[in-house]
This record gives structure tokens, sequence and C-alpha cells, in this order.
């Protein structure tokens, strides 16, 4: 027979201190993270070849010269002074728009990548799985190619504009695919990604191979790369990421209740169907955005919702804005390493985001299994 | 909250699932929708949760089109379980039963107020859930798992609960549980039920009516017993069933018997001398061997009286706990001689129905051949002081033939009348 009487009064309390508990976490680390985003843009400044953190610049003496603190604010704050390198121009034309830009694109495609993992209620897919990344690829390696990418204004729009294009493209494509009279079916739309992307990722490689000259530009973009910073690329996802997070972050009870599947959604008195098209046409506007200035960045959008949800849990009203700031967060480091690990030269942070994020998922993937059979 | 369906029909592409079913759930009422695999109960259901769209002026709900409510107010109206439920998400017990919160927030990111905790703790004590309240939803077994979603049901402070095989994934102790509490609710809260189940014997407990569906037309509506005939139920799910009383609850239940009605009856009559009970596995095995059967002498309440009744065996019966009398002696008699074997099941023998055996021992001196089923081990059928033993022994000397089993006997049966 079913127990229905009054529980102890202990169960009942500890039950409602544990929750207390959770909750209180949940409001420190939003909290905590925005602080920490702060810190990390300071830092990220500050950090490279020619910044007061980092390896320094070999002159032509061959002595190492470093900037110090003091002088580097003073550069930022004033302007030009009497020192070896422009240093207000480095600050201003590279490293501050440069740190914007992971901000951006980290949580770009963190928070696409939530939406994503919700929408289709699978923690292994990324903001990539509707094709975005191999259309970029296509319209990148193309404009690219086609050697108009080589002029000064047209070159340097030309690239992300016809990547953003081929994206958004790409992923009307695979939505169609997988819509069938308005009803959006996620495991065809799935599957359709996965086949666009063996298709595109096909044409890329083709184009690649009949220009082998062009490799190395070409191979750098496809690993994603910060180094096409500018203030007109900063406002462009500020604006993007402002609204998409926005949407996404309004939609949070809905994606909670999608994650029981939709017909409980729709019990729910939720709209499944409205929020999947929802869902898909501002992650994608997002991540191709992000992606069309920076080349394919990949795992932030997979691990940083992933390693989130393991921290405050799966509640979206609390795992969005988590991620977003996670993201940022995440992306401003990585590309701190990328820049300085070979200084004077700069690894593509691609590599940076796969070979920390790798490692740092599995450890955590390892511990909440572990903890979870506890 | 009260339910009219009316003239609906529904396909899947060319394929007709519903054709034209109307009926009315009323407030309050707990409804079962059973049918075989197929009927179309669970497409029904999810007409009437609005998942799958019907036209405008077919499914009313308090009077009023489905359609016309908003997606909100239909989750304020009713809640819905599903036959099971599962994420791959971390989401705690309390999380899930929290999102039943959800149709009632004031917007989409409004904070959980004081009386929705309230709320969710009440659901989670009457479920007897808030002892798991933080582990991990996808940790719990299926039947604590269906007490969350049940939970979450009663945190949306419905009028009404619309369930699809709530307990098809749970064991027999789950089932309970989980039906008990739904009825609870049904007669505690004034909580409409409309569920649909898969166990037709859960059906004729639980429900105050029951809609049978077949082939997606409605069959029949009723109360469990207008419903759950032998007849009805042998027309819908081709089995031959006996529908008896439970002794405890008094809901009847439906035993099944047989999913092939005998074909072709040789026209070979045997007779069976049987009581308390010992008769109904020998008749079921002789019915499904082409014979046909009759037996008696049997009291009215004697088990096997029932079990001849059930199974439309032709009986000499006397009245409740009265001795054989004459003319039921005579009757027996004569459906002994016109019968081409007697078999004597290992019956318990008392002064009321020596007779039996005293028929069975004139059947052996007119030269019918006569078949003794041995007792259980360990169980005596003599009630009269040695007496049925010595007839029993006597029968065996003067020609009568001990079988060792029912499978023996219908071997011997087989061989022409045996021999």
């Amino acid at each position: 027979m079913l127990r229905v009487g009054p529980l102890s009064a202990s169960t009942t309390e500890s039950m409602g201190t544990e929750y207390q508990r959770i909750v209180r976490r949940r409001i420190l680390i939003l909290s905590v993270l925005p602080i920490v985003l702060f810190v990390t843009v300071i830092v990220g400044t500050f950090i490279g070849t020619t910044g007061p953190i980092g390896p320094g610049i070999r002159t032509a003496t061959g002595e190492i010269q470093r900037i110090s603190f003091e002088d580097a604010v003073d550069a930022i704050l004033h302007g030009h002074g009497n020192w070896p390198f422009d240093y207000h121009a480095i600050f201003w034309t590279q490293r501050i728009p440069r740190v914007l830009l992971a901000v951006l694109v980290g949580a770009s495609l963190a928070c696409a990548g939530t939406a994503m993992q919700a929408v289709f209620r699978n923690p292994m897919a990324d903001p990539f799985i509707v094709g975005v990344s191999s259309g970029a690829s296509v319209g990148a390696v193309a404009a690219t190619l086609s050697g108009l990418a080589a002029f000064a204004v047209v070159g340097t729009f030309l690239t992300p504009l016809l990547a953003f294009c081929t994206a958004l493209l790409t992923v009307f494509v695979v939505y169609r695919l997988g819509t069938v009279k308005g009803k959006v079916y996620v495991d065809t739309l799935l599957l359709s990604g996965v086949a666009m992307a063996a298709f595109l990722g096909a044409i890329v490689s083709s184009l690649i191979y009949f220009a082998r000259q062009e490799f190395h530009r070409v191979i750098f973009w496809l690993l994603g790369s910060l180094s096409m910073q500018s203030w007109t690329a900063d406002a462009i996802l500020a604006l993007t990421v402002g609204v998409g997070v926005l949407v996404i972050f309004l939609y949070s009870r809905d994606l909670n209740a999608l994650l029981l599947g939709e017909e409980t959604a729709h019990n729910l008195g939720t709209d499944p169907e409205a929020l999947k098209t929802i869902m898909l046409i501002v992650a994608a506007v997002m991540t191709s955005a992000a992606v069309a200035f920076t080349g394919v960045i990949g795992f932030i959008g997979l691990i940083i919702p992933h390693m989130m949800r393991i921290v405050v849990g799966a509640d979206h009203r609390v795992l969005v804005p988590a991620s977003t700031l996670a993201g940022a967060i995440f992306l401003v480091w990585a590309d701190a390493i990328a820049r300085t690990v070979i200084s004077p030269n700069t690894l593509p942070v691609g590599i940076v985001t796969a070979m920390c994020g790798g490692p740092f998922f599995l450890y955590l993937l390892r511990r909440s299994r572990v903890e979870g059979e506890k | 909250m009260k339910f009219e369906v009316r003239n609906l029909s529904y396909s899947f592409g060319d394929k007709k699932v519903l054709r034209n079913i109307s009926f009315e759930a009323a407030d309050g009422e707990f409804l079962g929708l059973i049918g075989p695999n197929g009927s179309g109960k669970t497409t029904l259901l999810r007409c009437m949760t609005n998942y799958l769209e019907t036209p405008e002026d077919r499914i009313l709900i308090n009077g009023k089109p489905l359609q016309s409510l908003m997606p909100m107010e239909l989750a304020r109206t009713f809640a819905v379980v599903p036959q099971s439920s599962s994420t791959d998400f971390v989401f705690s017990a309390y999380d899930i039963v929290m999102m039943g919160r959800i149709p009632h927030m004031a917007s989409r990111i409004a904070g959980h107020r004081k009386s929705d905790v309230e709320i969710v703790r009440a659901a989670m004590e009457k479920t007897d859930t808030l002892r798991f309240a933080s582990r991990p939803f996808f940790a719990l077994s299926g039947g604590e798992r269906q007490r969350v979603i049940i939970a979450r049901a009663i945190a949306q402070q419905p009028q009404g609960l619309l369930l699809d095989e709530p307990t098809v994934y749970l064991d027999i102790n789950g089932q309970f549980e989980i039906m008990d509490l739904i009825k609870k609710l049904n007669r505690e809260e004034g909580i409409s039920v409309v569920a649909v189940l898969h166990d037709v014997n859960m059906a004729a407990r639980y429900c105050d009516r029951i809609a049978l569906l077949s082939q997606g037309h409605l069959e029949a509506i009723g109360e469990p017993k207008e419903v759950l005939t032998p007849e009805i139920i042998r027309s819908v799910y081709g089995v031959d069933v006996v529908v008896r009383k439970d002794p405890f609850t008094n809901a009847i239940y439906v035993m099944p018997h047989s999913t092939v009605t005998v074909a072709h009856t040789h026209g070979t009559r045997v007779h069976l001398l049987c009581g308390g009970g010992t008769g109904g596995p020998v008749m079921k095995a002789l019915l499904d061997e082409g014979f046909s059967v009759s037996s008696g002498v049997l009291n009215v309440l004697d088990s096997d009286y029932q079990n001849a009744e059930d199974l439309h065996i032709a009986t000499v019966a006397e009245a409740p706990f009265a001795p054989i009398g004459d003319s039921a002696h005579t009757e027996n008699l004569k459906l002994i001689n016109s019968s081409s074997a007697v078999i004597i099941s290992p019956f318990p023998v008392g002064p009321g129905n020596l007779k039996n055996l005293e028929a069975a021992k004139s059947a052996v001196k007119t030269g019918k051949k006569v078949f003794v089923l041995p007792p259980e081990a360990g169980k005596g059928i003599d009630f009269v002081g040695g007496k049925a033993d010595a007839t029993v022994k006597e029968l065996i000397r003067s020609g009568a033939i001990q079988v060792d089993s029912i499978e023996d006997l219908l071997v011997r049966l087989s061989r022409g009348g045996g021999g």
C-alpha cells in the first residue's frame, strides 16, 4: 500500500535545506561569473607578446622587452608615449577588439549550444549540428580562393559575409529537410545536418585540393581564429549576441519542459513546434555570425553548456546566463594561450579550445559519473 | 471537468485510426479507455489532450471547444500522465514536479513564489515522493518516477487527469500503488480521470465506467459489468473468458481461458462426476480436445457448478447444501447412460454426494468405460469414514480404469473410447 501519511519532520526539513543549498549555490555562481568575466577581460587585454603579461618582444639588439602595467594602462588611456612600439594602437586596434571578439564569440557559441542541446534533447548536440560550420566553411573557402579576399575593402568583409550567407542557407535547407507539414522532426533534422555536413565537407576538401597554394590560409580559417578582430565585427556580434541570448533566456521554461519530450512540453502548456523553430533560427543566426568572423571554433558550444549543467543544474533560467558567461570567459583564456604559447606566432584558437576543453570535459564527465554512483 | 467527444474521426495519412467516436466523460468520473493494441485508445487520448489536431467542434471541454482554450489554460484544466518519462538531463525529482507550475507562472521568466513551493511540497507529500526530492529523476525506479510525474500533475492543480497506460511498465505492486493513488485523487479531491488502461481487470476494478474501443470505433461504454461480458470480450479480443466477481472487492474480473474457440466438436460426449472445483481443469481439457461434456450431480453453490456454467456444460444440479435427491440421481444416471464414457474427478465425497460414486458403480455394471483420476498428493477424498475409498477400490476391481493424469486420460480416450 502507498504510504501517504505525514512524513517525519526531519525528512521534510532536510529536503527543504538541501533545496535551499542548491538555490544559494546557483545564485552564488550567477553572481560570481560576471565578476570573473570582468577580471578575465582586463587580464586578457594585458596578456600577449606586447603586454605586461607574456613572453615579451625580442628587440633588434636581442634583449627581451616587456611593457610595465603602469605603462600599459597609460598607453591605453592616454595614447602615444615614448615607447619603442605604438602600444596605444596595439591595444585599441588589436588587443581590446580581439578580447571583446572572444567574449562575444564564446558567448554566442555557448548560448546557442545550450539551446541546441535542449531542442535535440541530446547533451551531445552543439551549435554546429544543423550545418552552420560546414555551410560557413564553403562560403569562406570560396571567398578566400576566389582571390577577391585579397582586395582591401572588399576582402575584409567578403569572407565573413559569404560565410554568413552560406551558413544560413545551409541551416535553411537542413530545416526544410527536417520539417514535414509544419512539424519539425529533430531526429530527421539531426541526420540531415550530418549528411549535409559530409556533403559540404567534400566540397570544401575539393576546393582546397584544387587550390593547394592557398592551403595554409584556408586551414587557418577552418581551425578557427580570432585574428580577424575589428570593432565592426564586435559591433555586429554585440547585436546578435544581445538579441539571441535574450530570446533564448526568455524561452527558458519552455526549454525546461522540452527536455522531458515534446508531448510533455505540449501538455505543460508550451508550444514545442514554435519553440523549436525559434530556437533554430536564433541559434543559427548567432552561430553563423560568430563563425563568419572567426572560422570554426569547436568544442565551446558542446562543453560549456555541459560543464555548466554539471555545476548549476539543467534549469535553463540559470543555465542560459551561466553558459553564456562561461563561454565568454573560456574563449578569452583560450585565445590568450593561443597568442602566447608559440609567440611571436599565434596558434589557431580552435586548437587550444579542443586541447584544453577535451581533457577538462572528460574530467568533469568522469567526476559526475562517479558521484552519481555514490 | 467534463469532456464531450462528438463524432470524432482521425486518420494518420490514409489510415483511419478513429471512426465516429462519441461519448462523454462526466465531472468527477473515473473513465477507463480499453481496447486491444492498435484499437486507437492512445490516439483518442492524444486528440483529447490537443496534441493531435482535431476539427474545432469535435471535442468539448466543460462545454467549450478544446481549441478555444489557450495552451496554458488547457494545462491548468487537466494534466497528462504518460506511460513513462525519461530524460538524459539531470533534473531532481523536485525540479520535475516544479515544472507542473509552468502553466501558472505569471511570466516567461518569473521565479517561484512561496505558494508554488508550498503546492509542490504538498503534491510530493501526497505522492510520498518528498523523501527523494533531491535525487536525480533518472536514478529513480519506474514506480518512483511515475509517482513523481503524478506529483507534477497534482502541482498543475488540474480539474482532470488524463493518463496513458500509467502502469504499463511497472511491476504488480507498483501498478496497484499508482492506481490506488489515482483513485484516491479521484475520490477525495474530485479530480476527473480519463485513463487509457491496458489491463482489463485494472479497468474493471478502478473505473466507474469503461469505454471499449475496437478497430477505431467505440464498441461499448458503460459500467464494467455492462461492458466486460464474455460475449463482448470475445468479439473484440477474440478470447473466451469467464467473468467472475472478485470475492474481496466485489469488482468483476475477467479470466481468459482460451484463445481458440473449439472449432470442431466430434460429438462424442463424456460425463464427468466431479465437485469442489476438481472438475474445472478436466472440463476445460475435454472441451479443448473436442469432446462434448456433461456433469453432475453438483450443488448449485459448488465451484464446479460455476465452472460448468462458465463453460456452458450441461449439468445435473441439486439445491445448495442439499444431499443428492432421487430425481437428480435419476437424471444423472440418464446422462451417464447416453454418454460414451464416465470420468470421475477426485472430488471430496461426503454423505451428501456419495450417490455420485453409486452412479459410477452402476455405470461399470452396464459395461460403460469409467475412468478414475487420482487425487492430488496428500489430499484425501473420503469424508465418510472410509466408505468412499472403499467404493473407488471396488470400482477399479470391477473394471474402472485408474489413469495417472488428465493427459493420460486424454490419450486413453482418444484410443477409441479407451481400453
